[in-house]
């Protein structure tokens, strides 16, 4: 089995610490997707992992190789660059074929394996063209058919579908987890679209400041998002949080007393709780003095065709709510936000979630 | 209405001083010469119209024939080596390190100084009484070296005092290129198995080649008419063995005062020149078409 491991990895430029000391383990036959905001170190990551960069510390292993100080042409990997990195002189046939090429697999052999490629992606009648006579979404193809090529130990890809428009890059997420799927090797999908992430990975770490944020299943980072980070990045419109104050009275948000059971008051008492975290989808607009929600003025509506967006301001902060498709009011206009207490999470002073969804 | 007028005439108005420069420096004597080229000098006076009779002559004249081998010979040497020279500097140079900056100011030196200048510096190093090999040969025990007056090291050493001077120029053309180059392709590269040479096979090479056919070419046409640097060194001796066209021509126009055969020359020299121009202007944009 080759899993990868990213053992301490640690990566400064100079003065700059882009990653410090990052732990992961990707089992075999895993898309783990890297998500974070631009400058978090995720590119760095995978560029590591093919070793277009070397860590400033820690240890890199494929399987049991350690990989760490080998060139990338031995480490037996692919990848997909953001920019599609074709090969500008060459032929669409030569650019996929590049890397049988260059390890001198036969001839025949070579071009049956250029064709199979080119018709699993549909760009069989592309094969003679030059990589300037292509479209955006047809370059994509074109160095996604380059990496599957050969069967390598993991694809790296970074941010393969940035530079695509919106509709193509809906339809070209599907049959990249598709496409990976049918492999059935490990991937490494560099994305800071959480969408990407969320649609297609099995594992998702998400990174912020150089560091691991938290490393779980899709399912896992939405519903329990180890930290506020994690928490108001994935999700869209992201988490709603607001602070929160526990007493011993019981817990308020916005000035308006919340009902929770005995055992979560204590744990959000242990923990000493500020803030309340709650999914848009989790709270609802309902008439003003609604007992137990929360009094608020709608801020501005709206509407996404299939939903209505809906912000309202509340003591406090403004949160972002769901509403049916038909929704309207007016900005201005006095509401109440009620939502069930077991849906909602709790984060401590330092961020952390210390009291999750029921 | 006669605003109207000033508004149409304005603009040849305004373009007239120009039209008028270009013309006394460029058209009249570019008039002149190829008029002179068909007439038949003596003493500086016409005495006969000759036809093409010039331009056939020059194919049956020995010197003439000799002239453009020698120059060619010097062509093809001097812009070999100076794009091998510029290109293999200009890769070691692409890279960043300490010094680097420095390392390229240097390199372009040579080809700021005047070609008179290292022309009188190279007669120096060449020569064969006080010169830079002389004393090296004298320290290690040997005798005076003769290099200007030997025909084949004449030669050499006219192309080295070339290569010297330009191929600055190469590196620096070719420099601009290869950090103008995007850097994915060669990453990608790099994962997909290719070693350093391969993909300066594969990708610099191909990549780089619309530049450097400008290069070759600027240098080629340039070399062409290179005067001033054998006019100081040799005058074209020993014997015609550095006897470049330029300096046939020269000879032909103010030595033996043959006015009208020099024209001859140089238009000749200037018609291979201009097809040599568009021979590599059609192969610098067949290799950027594709």
């Amino acid at each position: 089995m080759s899993s990868i491991r990213f053992d301490a990895v640690h990566k400064a430029f100079g003065a700059l610490t882009v990653l410090r000391s990052l732990d992961l383990d990707i089992p075999d036959r895993t898309f783990l997707a890297l998500l974070g905001p631009s400058g978090c170190g995720k590119t760095t990551a995978l560029r590591m992992l093919a070793g277009l960069e070397m860590p400033t510390a820690g240890r890199l292993l494929i399987g049991d190789r350690d990989v760490t100080r080998l060139q990338p042409r031995d480490r037996d990997i692919a990848m997909v660059f953001q920019s599609y990195a074709l090969y500008p002189q060459m032929t669409v046939a030569e650019n996929i074929g590049y890397p049988l090429w260059i390890r001198k697999v036969p001839d025949a052999e070579r071009r049956a394996k250029i064709a199979e490629v080119a018709t699993t992606l549909e760009i069989e009648t592309l094969l003679e063209r030059r990589p300037k006579q292509l479209s955006g979404g047809q370059r994509q193809r074109v160095a996604l058919a380059r990496a599957i090529v050969r069967n390598p130990a993991a694809f790296l890809m970074d941010e393969p579908l940035s530079n695509l428009d919106a509709r193509l890059r809906l339809s070209m997420r599907g049959e990249i987890k598709r496409l990976c799927q049918s492999l059935g090797a490990k991937t490494l999908y560099v994305t800071h679209d959480q969408a990407e992430a969320l649609t297609m990975a099995d594992l998702i770490a998400v990174m912020n400041g150089g560091a691991l944020q938290q490393l779980a299943s899709p399912a896992g980072i939405y519903e329990r998002p180890a930290n506020r980070f994690v928490a108001t990045f994935v999700g869209n419109p992201p988490m709603n949080v607001l602070p929160a104050t526990v007493t011993e009275a019981g817990l308020s948000v916005a000035g308006t007393p919340i009902a929770l059971p005995e055992d979560r008051l204590a744990e959000c008492r242990r923990y000493q709780v500020t803030e309340i975290g709650l999914r848009p989808e989790d709270a609802h607009v309902v008439a003003q003095g609604t007992p137990g929600a929360l009094a608020g003025a709608i801020f501005v509506v709206e509407p996404m065709g299939n939903e209505t967006l809906v912000d309202v301001r509340v003591e406090g902060g403004r949160l972002t709510v769901r509403a049916e498709r038909g929704f309207s009011a007016n900005p201005g206009d006095r509401v109440g936000i009620a939502f069930d207490p077991a849906n909602a999470c709790f984060f401590d002073p330092m961020g952390k979630t210390v009291v999750h969804r029921v | 209405m006669q605003g109207a007028g000033l508004d149409l005439a304005l603009p040849y108005l305004m373009l007239a001083p120009a039209l008028l420069v270009v013309f006394a420096v460029l058209v009249y004597p570019l008039w002149e010469g190829l008029k002179a080229s068909t007439k038949l000098y003596r003493y500086g006076r016409v005495i006969a119209d000759v036809g093409f009779d010039n331009y056939v002559r020059l194919w049956s004249d020995p010197q003439f024939l000799n002239a453009l081998s020698v120059t060619a010979t010097f062509v093809t040497l001097a812009v070999a080596l100076e794009t091998v020279l510029g290109f293999a500097l200009a890769l070691f140079c692409a890279r960043e390190f300490a010094g680097i900056r420095l390392l390229r100011t240097i390199l372009i030196i040579p080809m700021v100084i005047t070609p008179v200048v290292v022309a009188i510096l190279f007669r120096l190093i060449y020569a064969s009484d006080a010169g830079m090999f002389t004393a090296i040969s004298l320290a290690l025990g040997g005798g005076e070296v003769q290099i200007l007056g030997d025909p084949v090291k004449a030669f050499i050493g006219l192309v080295a005092l070339d290569v010297w001077e330009w191929t600055p120029l190469m590196f620096l053309i070719i420099l601009a290129g290869l950090q103008s180059l995007p850097q994915e392709p060669f990453e990608a590269a790099r994962v997909d198995g290719a070693d350093a040479w391969r993909s300066f096979v594969d990708l610099t090479l191909p990549m780089m080649r619309p530049v450097l056919s400008i290069a070759v070419v600027l240098r080629t046409i340039d070399a062409f008419g290179t005067f001033d640097q054998v006019f100081v060194l040799t005058r074209g001796g020993p014997g015609e063995s550095t006897k470049l066209l330029s300096i046939y021509g020269y000879d032909t126009a103010f030595k033996f005062q043959m006015t009208g055969y020099a024209a001859a020359l140089f238009v000749t020299l200037g018609l291979i020149m201009l097809a040599l121009a568009l021979l590599a202007i059609r192969f610098i944009q067949k290799g950027t078409e594709e």
